[in-house]
Parts: C-alpha cells; structure tokens; sequence
C-alpha cells in the first residue's frame, strides 16, 4: 500500500473522498489555496506548479515531499500530468514514466504512438501556420479523391497539450482556414474528421489491466452525457474492452487511469480520437460513482498505487458482475445568449420524475459573456437525472439543453 | 402549477441526506443542491409547510454555513428585497431563511443568540418593507427584474408568513398602506379590499388612536357603511330591512353610504342594494346615495331616465363598485355628450363573443351567478369612463395599453365605448397605421405572453388587442434610425400626440447626444415659465427610463405627463399618471414620486419638475411652438437635470456631446 499519495492540483471532491478513505495524501498546488488547507487540516505543500526553474523542478518537490513520505504521484488535471510523471519516474525508478506522461501531453505524439501500435486514427500532422493547414487539406481532399466543385474534406485543429475541447477547432473548408485560425493556434495539430458515434471512457488501469472501465454516453459533446451507456454502447461493450486494453498496451500504461474518446463506426470499428490520463471534465466521475455505488474519484487516486494488493483493489471497485439500477445523466447550462439578466427554471422541470437537483445560479445583472471563450466556456451549473431508461434519458438531456436558461 | 408527486419530497430529503452526511469541503457544493430542491418546494403552499417544518434542522446541519445568513441575530431586515430580487439560488437560501426565523419568532424552536421577540421584529421589519409581495402588487422595478417563477416564489412566501405571523406591530404600516392605495382610486379594488380585510380580522382596530380611526373608515366603507347595514349583516336581512324602511330611514342610509363611498373610493353590496332599491322607489335619493355634486346632481336630473336604466341593468352586489364610477361619470357630466349616451345604449345591445366572455369571467374573482357578462362589462365601462385614471396594468407589461385607455377614457370617451363594443362583439380590432390596416386577430404576438387576469374588464377585454397592434406598429417601425415611438404614439393613441418628438437617445450613434438641446426641448414645451406661461391641453405620452433606488439603470417605461403646475407651496411640479398602479416607489437619488398630500388629483403620481426630467427619455411636442422658446431656458436649469442623468441611468451610456439638429 502507497505510503503517501501526492494528489497534483487543487481539487475539495476528490481531497474529501480521500479523506473518507483515510489513507495518507498530501496535496501539492498553488500557495494561495494553503490558508484553507490549513484551517481545514489539509496536509499540504505549497509549490509554483506554473514555473520550471533553479528552484521549481521535480528534483526540487521530490526533495519537498519527503517530509511526507509520498511515494505515488496522482495527476488531478491536464497541466500537473508532465510534474506527476516526473515524480513517478522517480518513485518508480524508470524514466521511462515521464517520456510516457510527455506522451499524454503532445497529441501529435500521442497519435503517432498510437498509429504505430496499430489503433485507427485519421491523417494527421502538425502545422506550423494557415498555409500547412490548407496544404494539409489540399492533400487530404486528393486522396479522398475530391472533384471539382465537390466540398472540402473536413480538417479538426487542436492544440497540442490542451484539456478537452479547449482550443478544437473545426474547419469545414479552405475559407474557413482563413476565417477561423488565428496566429496564436499554430504550432498545432491538424487532424481529418473522424467519423463514427463519439464516446468516452474511463479505463482504471493497474499493473497494465484494466480494473474496471467506465463507459460514458455523449448525447451532446461538452453538453450532456450519461452513465451508464446506452443500450447501443452496451452491446459493445466487449469490443470497446478489448480496444481500449489495446491501447492500454501500446501506450505502456500500468496505473491510473485513462480516458479515452473513441468514434465507433457502423461498421464496429473504433476510431481513436485522444486520450488523457487525469480527471475527465463534465463531473463524469461523480456520475459514475452515483450509477456504480462506488467512490471513483478515491479509487483514481488509488488504483494509481503500484503497490496495492488484489483484495484492497477489489475492495474500492464494484463487484465485476454489478449491474447499475439507474442510469445518472446530467446537462451543463450554458448562456445562449451574449448578455442576459435573469435565470429562468422552466415549470417542466419540477414535476420532471427524473430530475434529481441542479446547481444553477442567477446571473448578475446584465452579466454579458466575454467574447474570448475557451473551449465551451465555463458553464453556469449542471442539471442532474436519475432513471430506469437511457432513451428517456436521452430525450431529456437533448431537450434541456436545447433549453433558454438564462434571458 | 402544483407539485404532482411527493417525489419532490423524497428528492428533498434525500438531498438533505447527502447534505448531512457530506464531509466539511463538499457541504458548500452540497448545498447548492439542496437549494434546488428549497427553489421547487417554494413553488406551493405543501411545499412551503414542509420546508417550514425543517427550516431549524437545516439551519442546525449548516446549511447556511459560509453564507450571510448564518447567523440570525445579525441579518439586516432592509436586504432581504434584495436577496430576493436577485434570484436563485440566494432567493431559495432567503426564503429558508426566513422561515425558520418566523419559527423563532413563534417561539416554535428556540435560538441560543436570538428571542424570540427580535425575531419577530425582524419578520415585521421584513413584512413591511416587503409589502408588494405580500399584496402581489410588484413595482415596475421587480416586475422587469424577477422572473415569474421567481415572483410566484416570493409571493408565495409572504402569503406563508401573513398567514402564520403575528402582525400586531405591521398594524400602523398597513394601515398606511390602505390609504395610499386608496388614496390613488385604483378601479380594481380587490388588492385594498383584501388588505383591508386583513387588516380586520387580524387586528384590534377599535382603539382612538390616528390609525384606528383611519383604518375603522375603510373598514366600514367596505363591512358597514351604514348604521342598519351593520345591524343587518346578512344581505338578505338588509333587502328586508329596505322594503320596509321609510324615506326617512333611506335617506340617512343613502347620506351615510354616500359619503363613505366618497370618502375612500370604495363601494360595499349594501350600497348595491340600496341604490337599486331607491332607484324603483325613491328617485330623489339617488343624488344623495351617490353623493353628487352640483353638477351632477343637474346631469341626474337631466338623464335619470338612462342612468335608472343602467342601474337597474348593472348593478349587483358584485359588481357593485361601479357605483362610484357612475358618481364620477355623472360628476363630469360625461352624460351630457351625445356619442357618450349612445354608446352606452348601444353597448347594453350587444351580444359578447365567447372568448371575450371567457376572458371577462376569468377577471372576477367572486362573480354574483345571476349578473351576465355584459352587466359586468357595462359596470367595466362606466368604472373606465369615471376613473379614467384609475386604469392599471396589473402584473402585465402592458403599460402602453394601459395608458391608450385612460387617454382614451379622458379625451374621447365615445371612441372607447365604440371600441370596447366591437372588441366585445367580434373579438378582434382594426387600426390603421401608415396606410394599412392593423388587424389584430391577423397578428400573432404582443409584448404579453399570458395575461395575468388581475385586471379590469374593460383592460381584459382591449388589452390583448391593443397589444397585438401595438406591438405591430413597433416591429414596423424599427430600423428607421430613430426610436419607433415617434411614428405608433400618434398611430396608436390619435391626434392628440403632438408628432414632433424628441428623444435623448440616438439610434445611429447608439448614444446619449446632445442631451443639453434635448432638455431645453423639454423645457421649453413644459417649463411654464419658458413656454410662455402654457398649459399642457392632453397627455404626452412619454418614455422613462426605470432606475433603481440606487439610480441604476432597469428598463424602460411608458406613462402619460397629464400637468405641470405650481403646488401651493410654490413648487413646480409634474403630475403623470403611472399605469403600473404603483406610483410611489423610489427611483434613486432622492427622486420618488408621490401620490398624496403634493396636489396630486386621485391616481396621479407626481414629482418635482426636474426630477422627472431627469428620467424622461423620449416625448411628443409641438416643433412649431417650441422653436422661438428654446434659448429662454437658462443653463442652470439643463445643468442640474444633467448632473442627475449622468449619474444615474447615464452610467449605463455612451454620452456624445455633438449637437444635434432637433
């Protein structure tokens, strides 16, 4: 058993899980948040997770967190994967670790890794400005075998070491390269449209095995999802098994745990989209330990620790045959308009069966949205559901989000 | 809507489980949601009791750890509104809030830091300055800032606490409350009814003081407003009492009913029956039962035989208060004029639409069984012809409507009349606008989406029309640079709106321009003392902007200047008649309109000159007469009206100082 986990960024749910688990942890973010870790007995190390210098390196923490006897480092977000990596390295005696974290950080990287161990994935390649974009396009739209007049082959922009959708960017034509791509997207990479249905999973991983895989249903990326999958997804559900273990394989993962988004075409192949290896976005976790009965945000961190015995591990996971009673689903309401004053719940909600609670707030007077959003932004509160049928389910996130919360 | 299943009540207290349960750093994320759940059950009464029944185990959980409200004994009475303005979730943790303070104050669970006397004073000090909640007369302001949903909230709560507080220490403030009210001749009555009748059953109203024997008029204009009335009760007893009465007996019934009715604008049953009664058997008490001036009594004279006609037709114990509109009517010898007798015969032949009989019989909230749509639609029609300012919007966004009515209802009576029939009979109108005809059944939108019904026949019956139109007008108007009143004012409201218009807002600049030469306009057409020494002849429709009692910016409004005119203490005053049946609220900077006590006529609202001249943004006058008149008004004047602009509503602008060609 890990004598000390050092849990990489700031985050209550998960510290609060850990702390019901009563295992060791400290906590390695920011300065500003150690007043409140130490009114509330939150072992904590302070550390400028923004800076690499003399002073703020990984040799540096490691030295730090020996006061603590940490001995795992657990990614909590996007930007701490390179600093757990690194102190894994460490721990674990393999460099290899942090080449594999780098992995996870660099998407053209991380599609290259995956094209050689023989995952499908689209063309790719970076670019460095509009014009490798367009070429990148021209190419693509050759060996799609374009004719004249025919539309451009579709062509996703993405930053090389960005959570989620921050920064995708879709473009549908060359005059969209023009219109859509800014100086500051590039370097990046350049990606042809994927097709297929689009999922995510959450695969926990120890010793190189999947422990126990989580399957998320998109009704609407960024928008709404629901655990567990649909009755569509669940009927492939082996298939989508053996394809992430794959991936598992290739990458060289041996704990924590990843979360892959995959396109399943109708011909029951899986398109491998990205992966990332920390907490996935869209309060998935929480979904899925409501729908499984279980802790996941603790057993993340846990199933990060090499040295966890088969009883321990299965103690913090479901029980292999467990069939959830309900599927937990839940929306992101975001502005629809630019500026908006009041937040309207609509009467349906209230006699809704499947509505649980939601956590929106009112806006501030005339609040308008900046115009620079990042990814979808951040939204305004979730609403969450709970019920027997995943097409009811469906219907519900569907029209909930078409919904004009705040006018 | 009411809540189908106790689902709502498992969620909630499964919620409140996890609530309870949740380690310390999530108990803020927790209850949030559990806020969601207090958000529904505030919905409905059931929901209410419940909640009031755990507020203290909720508040002993924690939920108002971390939050402004944890700790009673220091909560601030006067930010309650605010809180409750402001939305979910605050609004949720605020009506929480102050139901298990009501437990407190009942003595119902005990607070180590507070008694239960501070937590009544605390409720009282809320009730108070929450009374348009309680009464469900929102101002302008919290109609434009709350949702409905959450004004159904806040109503919901107050109807809670005033039926399970003790009011004893609001007395003298509701008392208040009444005569303002009142004070202001609303033609829907029922608001001041209900407060009045609150007021009696709750209170002991039989004491000496000011406000007792304030309170005790309207409580026997409404419950006794004769001395047999209140020895028989029972409305059958005092028609018994009637046919045996002699003249003598009537008489000093009609005096007394009379000046009651005059007295507070209020009209009981008992006067319902007496008028009818007289009006068979004792004609020549009618003036004395409608307490007629000189004038009126001579139109009595005149045209008793169509007044007995519509009495007898009309009159109801229900539909009793048109009683004092007909008093009003015969006051302003409104009778006298031709269109205005044919009108009301005409309308006594109609035969009312189905859906227009619909929407009639939804406004009334206690109709008498054996009184037709139509005798409440001609009590509707005098009510409107006598109280012209008397017309309200209700809960609706309807203020331009509003306004049409009571214009119409002052300038020219027999053209309502005519178009009260036709919308009656056919349930659609026609305007013209520009050269085409408006009709409003071909429309699909007004501004309202659902009438609120809380409104005055007449009001039920125009209002969805006008709407229609109005807002027609508007959608064809836009997009012509300059702000689309200027062309459906004149449309809309007829030839009384002078066409040339003024507004401070620039459509092609989006900004505030040439204010200065936009006051001096104003200025020079209504400043008696720079128009040289002018009347004003008919309503100018002018828009407000709305601000808050900080002087921030809220929306936009529409009410009628009726008057300026020097008050007896040599003040110039602006006297304007607010639709939204509210005319006192507090619009920042010390500017608050009154209604009472400053030569106000009974439902105009009025306030210094320059004081509303610093809120009005757009107005109609005449371009011809006010040319010559715009250098006579002296910088002074525009500086300190523009002082109070730009610090208020003006925040929320670009201000462009470029001259304009007015």
């Amino acid at each position: 058993m890990a004598k000390c986990f050092a849990l990489m960024g700031w985050s209550l749910p998960v510290i609060e899980s850990m702390q019901k688990t009563g295992r060791p942890f400290v906590v390695v973010s920011f300065p500003d948040f150690e007043s409140y870790a130490q009114e509330n007995n939150i072992p904590f190390l302070p550390y400028q997770l923004d800076e690499w210098s003399d002073t703020s390196n990984s040799l540096d923490l490691f030295e730090k967190l020996k006061a603590f006897d940490a001995d795992v480092a657990v990614p909590l977000y996007e930007e701490t994967v390179e600093w757990a990596g690194a102190l894994n390295s460490i721990y674990r005696g393999d460099p290899r670790v942090l080449n594999r974290a780098f992995l996870f950080r660099n998407k053209a990287m991380m599609k290259r890794k995956a094209l050689i161990g023989g995952l499908r994935v689209g063309l790719f390649e970076e670019v460095f400005n509009k014009e490798g974009v367009k070429a990148f396009m021209k190419r693509l739209n050759q060996a799609n075998l374009q004719l004249d007049g025919e539309e451009d082959s579709w062509v996703h922009i993405k930053p090389f070491a960005s959570a989620g959708t921050v920064g995708h960017r879709l473009l549908r034509s060359m005059s969209d390269v023009d219109e859509k791509c800014e100086d500051s997207d590039f370097p990046c990479l350049a990606e042809s449209h994927l097709p297929g249905r689009e999922f995510s999973c959450e695969a926990f991983i120890n010793k190189g095995k999947i422990r126990f895989l989580n399957i998320t249903e998109y009704v609407k990326l960024g928008y709404s999802n629901f655990i567990p999958e649909g009755r569509y997804l669940e009927s492939k559900r082996d298939l989508i098994h053996k394809e992430v273990q794959k991936m598992v394989d290739i990458f060289g993962i041996e704990y924590g745990m990843v979360h892959p988004e995959w396109f399943l075409t109708e011909k029951d192949e899986l398109n491998f989209g990205e992966t990332a290896c920390r907490i996935p976005g869209g309060h998935i976790l929480e979904l899925c330990s409501k729908s499984y009965e279980f802790d996941a945000l603790a057993a993340f961190v846990i199933c990060h620790d090499p040295n966890i015995t088969e009883e321990e591990l299965d103690e913090i996971f479901p029980a292999k045959d467990f069939k959830p009673k309900n599927y937990h689903g839940n929306v992101m309401i975001y502005p629809q308009k630019r500026q908006f004053s009041k937040l309207e719940i609509p009467e349906s909600l209230n006699n809704e069966p499947y509505f649980v609670e939601h956590t929106l707030i009112a806006p501030y007077e005339g609040q308008k949205l900046s115009a620079d959003r990042n990814g979808f932004g951040n939204h305004f509160g979730t609403i969450n559901f709970k019920g027997e049928d995943p097409d009811r389910m469906t219907e519900l996130l569907k029209h909930y989000e078409e919904e004009e919360f705040y006018v | 809507m009411g809540l189908t299943t106790d689902k709502v009540f498992i969620n909630f207290d499964q919620s409140l489980q996890e609530f309870v349960d949740s380690g310390a750093l999530s108990k803020k994320e927790k209850a949030t949601k559990l806020a969601s759940h207090i958000d529904i059950l505030s919905l409905t009464r059931s929901g209410l009791a419940y909640l009031y029944h755990k507020s203290v185990e909720l508040e002993q959980a924690g939920f108002f750890q971390g939050t402004s409200w944890n700790d009673p004994d220091k909560l601030v009475p006067f930010l309650v509104k605010g809180t409750l303005k402001y939305g979910h979730p605050s609004s949720s943790f605020e009506a929480l809030s102050e139901l298990r303070m009501l437990r407190y104050a009942k003595g119902e669970d005990v607070h180590e830091l507070l008694s239960a006397g501070d937590a009544q004073s605390f409720m009282e000090e809320v009730l108070v300055h929450n009374l348009e909640f309680a009464l469900r007369e929102p101002t302008e302001e919290t109609r434009m800032r709350m949702t409905e949903r959450e004004l159904k909230k806040a109503f919901n709560l107050f109807g809670f606490i005033m039926s399970e507080m003790d009011l004893k220490g609001v007395y003298e403030k509701l008392v208040d409350e009444v005569r303002m009210l009142c004070e202001q001749r609303p033609i829907r009555t029922q608001k001041a009814r209900e407060l009045i009748s609150l007021v009696n059953r709750r209170f002991d109203t039989s004491g000496n003081s000011e406000k007792d024997k304030a309170i005790q008029v309207y409580i026997h204009a409404l419950f006794s407003p004769s001395k047999n009335s209140e020895k028989h009760q029972d409305r059958d007893a005092y028609q018994q009492f009637l046919e045996t009465a002699n003249e003598t007996a009537l008489a000093s019934e009609a005096h007394e009913m009379g000046e009651y009715m005059n007295a507070t604008g209020l009209v009981s049953g008992y006067h319902a029956l007496l008028l009818l009664h007289i009006v068979e058997k004792n004609p020549n008490l009618v003036p004395i039962c409608l307490d007629l001036n000189d004038r009126g009594i001579a139109e009595w004279e005149k045209f008793h035989e169509l007044v007995s006609v519509l009495i007898l037709e009309t009159v109801s114990w229900d539909n009793c208060q048109c009683i004092y509109g007909l008093a009003r009517m015969l006051g302003k010898n409104l009778f006298s004029r031709r269109p205005v007798r044919v009108g009301l015969e005409n309308l006594r032949k109609i035969k009312i639409n189905p859906q227009v009989e619909k929407r009639i019989l939804k406004s009334l909230t206690d109709p008498d069984m054996d009184v037709t749509a139509l005798q409440y639609l001609i009590g509707g029609t005098i009510k409107v012809l006598g109280q012209p300012l008397g017309v309200g919007q209700g809960n609706n966004p309807t203020c331009q409507s509003a306004r049409g009515i009571s214009m119409w209802s002052q300038h020219s009576p027999a053209k309502l009349i005519d178009m009260i029939i036709t919308v009656s009979t056919q349930n659609n109108l026609i305007m013209r606008f520009e050269n085409q005809n408006l009709i409003s059944n071909n429309l699909i939108k007004g501004l309202v989406d659902q009438l609120d019904y809380n409104l005055d026949v007449v009001s039920v019956v125009l209002v969805p029309h006008l709407d229609k139109i109005y807002n027609e007008m508007m959608r064809l108007s836009t997009g012509r640079l300059d702000d689309p009143h200027k062309w459906v004012n004149p449309a809309m409201y007829g030839q009384w709106i002078q066409v040339g218009f003024a507004s401070c807002y620039d459509y092609m600049s989006n900004s505030i321009m040439d204010y200065p030469g936009y006051l001096r306009i104003f200025y020079g057409a209504f400043h008696p003392k720079y128009n040289g020494n002018q009347q004003m002849v008919y309503p100018n429709p002018v828009g407000i902007f709305i601000t808050s009692n900080k002087g921030d910016m809220i929306g936009f409004h529409a009410i009628s200047l009726l008057r300026v005119e020097e008050t007896d203490a040599a003040e110039l005053r602006a006297y304007f008649l607010n639709p939204n049946n509210e005319g006192r609220q507090d619009w920042g900077q010390g500017i608050r309109p009154s209604v009472h006590g400053k030569g106000e006529k009974q439902g105009e609202s009025s306030l210094p000159f320059h004081h509303f001249a610093a809120r009005v943004y757009a107005f109609h006058y005449s371009t011809l007469n006010v040319r010559s008149k715009l250098d006579e008004v002296p910088q002074e004047e525009i500086n300190q009206v523009e002082k109070l602009a730009k610090e208020s509503w003006g925040k929320s602008y670009l201000w462009n100082q470029q001259t304009k060609l007015w």
